[in-house]
């Protein structure tokens, strides 16, 4: 089941809630583990198999990576004075095994559904398999206990508000609530504001803006202005924003609604002045993961240049891994990565600091580019397409004019996109939407987007391939 | 639910109340069917594809929800543009899927239409005397009119005649509402009226038309026809010096068309046969451009589209070409 669908508005939505509402304090973890687990299911139950198999190996190979009880302190004296004992590396073993079976069968799936063969990945597979490690690392590291209850670390993996597309977040980030946490009718209204508002932003934004990028594919790379080709990457940069926002806007709406404070996953990104900053900015819980579990431990940017810029590449060589394994995201995890490191280099010289428009030039020119090699998996197309955003490839049957045909179709969009893009999208949400007026807007889009997505069918979420 | 409601003092749950008032006014007067169709069809597909699945496992082991979401999604494209037709077939779609195949076996025109039709495709080799092809240049189209779904509005946008002939085409048109609907008035372009009222005000040299991929969702070939010939005739009664140039329905690729929903080229094939005797050659011709876009699967060659459905750009002047080659001149 997808948000943006009517089966999850208008059924799943209010059955849940009333079920979860009635449900005393004490059983609302089953409540939701059971919606969780219905809602991943429906339509699709063999991908459930594979979850509920890899939740309970994950669960039985936390028990064993912990160690004495709640006491952080005496596990750490533990660890300190048996750093070569026969249970400690029992121990050490275990997690290589356990990441390495988690890592194992991502890469299966990948590979299978990079092969075209299998049946395809299992939803939020990437997702929850770094939901699991962080869980197992931690244990691992002593820093959060291992989760004794079954129900509870179900719900950390598999709650449905997280299940599709992350925010990935650490056990320790929500284990307060998962042990005790209100169900106030607060936090559902406000929560229920914010869902509305990704809602939006999915389906009145992302969706429209959508077409103008299904409209260059249709017409064909090679027959693409200059200009078009440029509105198109830009296009396609503000649909995979606002449909990856809006869905996280949803996300955090719905743990709110449940009592959770998920954190958010995106910071106005495209205010950013260098790449640096932008994935600082975007896909935020990702790149916390990577940081953690990745970066941090390789000793992150304390031991020498050169061992920075080549952290910074293995982080990027996975991050690329992670979102797919056909040679496209290799180019453009290695683009951004090159960009980090002139960055760094220039950063020296803070000759950036002195200008206040260039940057923004700077960045609205490389990230359009970075996502086309994101977007197009193809790599002749993808020389196509990028030939004829730079003049270097001779077009063929070429429109002149046909993106000022485009500008004036989609102009309305792109405006809305571009506020949508400043902070005043959101002081203007914040400041309308407690008052009576901002309230009824709400309301009326919410109703407005279920009108729409009846009329046209859903579309599913981008980031839910991955 | 209720809970809300009464501790609502203050308008502290002003939010809440019209978010309630508005969604049980929305489901009960808001074309509630759709609302209740949707998630019906989804689990009327779901029980199909299960049960299909168990009979036929070797078919592709492909996911079930996978292969509906996306044929979902292709469904939906061809209404992008900003008519609402498509979704009528796109609802109706899974209940007459099937209708095709029992009339398959029994379309009336079949045996007569065949001979025609070869010439339609293999112009040169046709029966002696009865068509003359003649190539033309792009001036040919100075007194031409296009009319058409989406795959027209590619060759207005793409085909180089946007200056010399007259388009009348729009994303998502049927036959079914082909006269009706609106264009510009050629006096006073501010003003709409239907393409009925424009064609018996103006008068055209050579007439192409090209529709019925939307329609295939509603109807059986034979109302498509039905509908078509009525249409046909209409424009013959007020436009009776025009060439009237009936295209076959350019066809999609074979993946497209085994998706599994109502878009197949089989569907294709069998309206081209009823459309192809329309023609009497004498003022109305058939023309089937599919020979010049189409692989040996018998489907539009993968390489020239995108969704399977719409030629690219480069690859209209194919189309085009083919038309040019295809002039009668009397």
């Amino acid at each position: 089941m997808i948000f943006n669908s009517v089966v999850f508005l208008l059924f799943f939505l209010p059955v849940f809630f009333i079920l979860y509402g009635v449900t005393p304090s004490k059983y609302k973890n089953f409540t939701l583990l059971a919606g969780s687990l219905f809602f991943y299911a429906y339509g699709n139950p063999k991908n459930l198999v594979f979850l509920m198999g890899s939740l309970v190996v994950n669960f039985f190979l936390g028990l064993h990576l912990g160690v004495g009880g709640n006491n952080r302190q005496k596990d750490h004296n533990y660890k300190k004075n048996n750093k070569n004992s026969r249970g400690q590396r029992r121990r050490r073993f275990l997690l290589a095994a356990a990441v390495a079976g988690n890592l194992g069968a991502l890469a299966f799936f990948k590979i299978a559904d990079c092969l075209g063969k299998g049946a395809g990945l299992p939803l939020g597979i990437s997702f929850y398999t770094f939901q699991i490690l962080s869980y197992l690392i931690d244990v691992y590291r002593g820093e959060v206990a291992r989760e004794y209850s079954l129900v509870k670390l179900g719900v950390y993996v598999s709650m449905f508000p997280r299940i599709g597309s992350g925010p990935i977040i650490c056990y320790n980030e929500v284990e307060g609530a998962l042990n005790r946490r209100r169900f106030t009718m607060d936090d559902f209204q406000r929560g229920l504001k914010l869902f509305t508002a990704g809602l939006a932003a999915k389906v009145l934004l992302a969706d429209r803006i959508g077409i103008l990028w299904h409209d260059v594919q249709t017409i064909g790379f090679e027959s693409l202005s200059t200009g078009m080709a440029w509105l198109g990457a830009l296009a396609y940069s503000m649909q995979l924003y606002f449909d990856f926002f809006g869905y996280s806007l949803m996300a955090v709406g719905l743990g709110r609604m449940l009592g959770f404070e998920l954190p958010m996953n995106f910071r106005r990104p495209y205010m950013a002045r260098t790449v640096r900053e932008f994935y600082r900015r975007w896909h935020i819980t990702l790149g916390k993961w990577f940081c953690k579990y990745v970066y941090v431990p390789l000793g992150g940017s304390r031991r020498g240049e050169l061992r920075t810029v080549f952290n910074l590449f293995l982080v990027w060589f996975l991050t690329s891994l992670w979102h797919g394994l056909t040679p496209n995201f290799l180019i453009w995890g290695g683009v951004l990565w090159l960009c980090i490191v002139l960055e760094r280099q220039m950063a020296r010289t803070h000759l950036g600091e002195r200008f206040k428009v260039l940057p923004h030039l700077y960045l609205w020119a490389v990230i359009p580019v970075t996502w086309m090699c994101f977007a197009i998996t193809d790599l002749r197309e993808l020389g196509v397409y990028l030939g004829r955003m730079f003049g270097v490839f001779q077009g063929i049957n070429v429109r002149t004019g046909d993106w000022l045909d485009a500008l004036q179709k989609y102009g309305l969009y792109f405006g809305a996109a571009f506020l949508g893009c400043t902070p005043g999208a959101e002081k203007l949400y914040r400041k309308f939407k407690d008052t009576r007026a901002g309230e009824l807007v709400l309301v009326v889009l919410f109703w407005f987007c279920v009108w729409r997505l009846t009329m046209e069918g859903n579309n599913p979420f981008m980031y839910l391939n991955f | 639910m209720r809970g809300m409601m009464n501790r609502g003092e203050n308008g502290k749950r002003f939010f809440l109340v019209m978010f309630l008032v508005c969604g049980i006014f929305y489901m009960a007067f808001v074309d509630p069917e759709r609302i209740y169709a949707a998630p019906l069809g989804e689990v009327y597909a779901w029980v199909k594809e299960r049960t299909g699945a168990q009979e036929g496992q070797s078919v592709s082991g492909g996911s079930l929800v996978t292969d509906y979401k996306e044929t979902e999604e292709e469904l939906r494209e061809p209404q992008d543009g900003s008519m609402g037709a498509v979704s009528e077939g796109n609802l109706s779609g899974p209940e007459t899927e099937t209708a095709p195949d029992p009339t398959e076996s029994s379309v009336p025109e079949s045996e007569a239409v065949v001979s025609t039709k070869d010439t339609g495709a293999q112009p040169d080799s046709g029966e002696p005397g009865e068509i003359v092809y003649t190539s033309v240049e792009d001036d040919y189209f100075s007194d031409a009119l296009f009319i058409g779904d989406s795959r027209i509005v590619g060759m207005f946008e793409y085909g180089g005649l946007e200056e010399t002939a007259e388009f009348y085409a729009e994303t998502g048109l049927t036959i079914y509402k082909l006269l009706e609907t609106t264009v510009p008035d050629a006096q006073d372009p501010s003003r709409k009226i239907t393409i009925e009222e424009s064609l018996s005000q103006r008068q055209f040299g050579k007439i192409y038309m090209m529709v019925g991929i939307n329609e295939m969702g509603t109807g059986t070939p034979e109302t498509f026809l039905e509908k078509y010939t009525e249409v046909v005739n209409r424009i013959r009664e007020l436009q009776p010096d025009a060439v009237l140039y009936i295209q076959g329905i350019m066809k999609v690729t074979t993946e497209r068309s085994a998706q599994g929903d109502y878009i197949t080229n089989e569907g294709i094939e069998i309206r081209n046969e009823g459309l192809a005797g329309l023609a009497d050659n004498v003022k109305t011709f058939y023309l089937d451009a599919n020979p010049v876009v189409c692989d040996e699967t018998g489907g539009m060659e993968p390489t020239y589209t995108y969704d399977g459905v719409h030629l690219k750009a480069q690859y209209i002047l194919q189309w085009k070409d083919f038309l040019k080659e295809h002039a009668v001149v009397s």
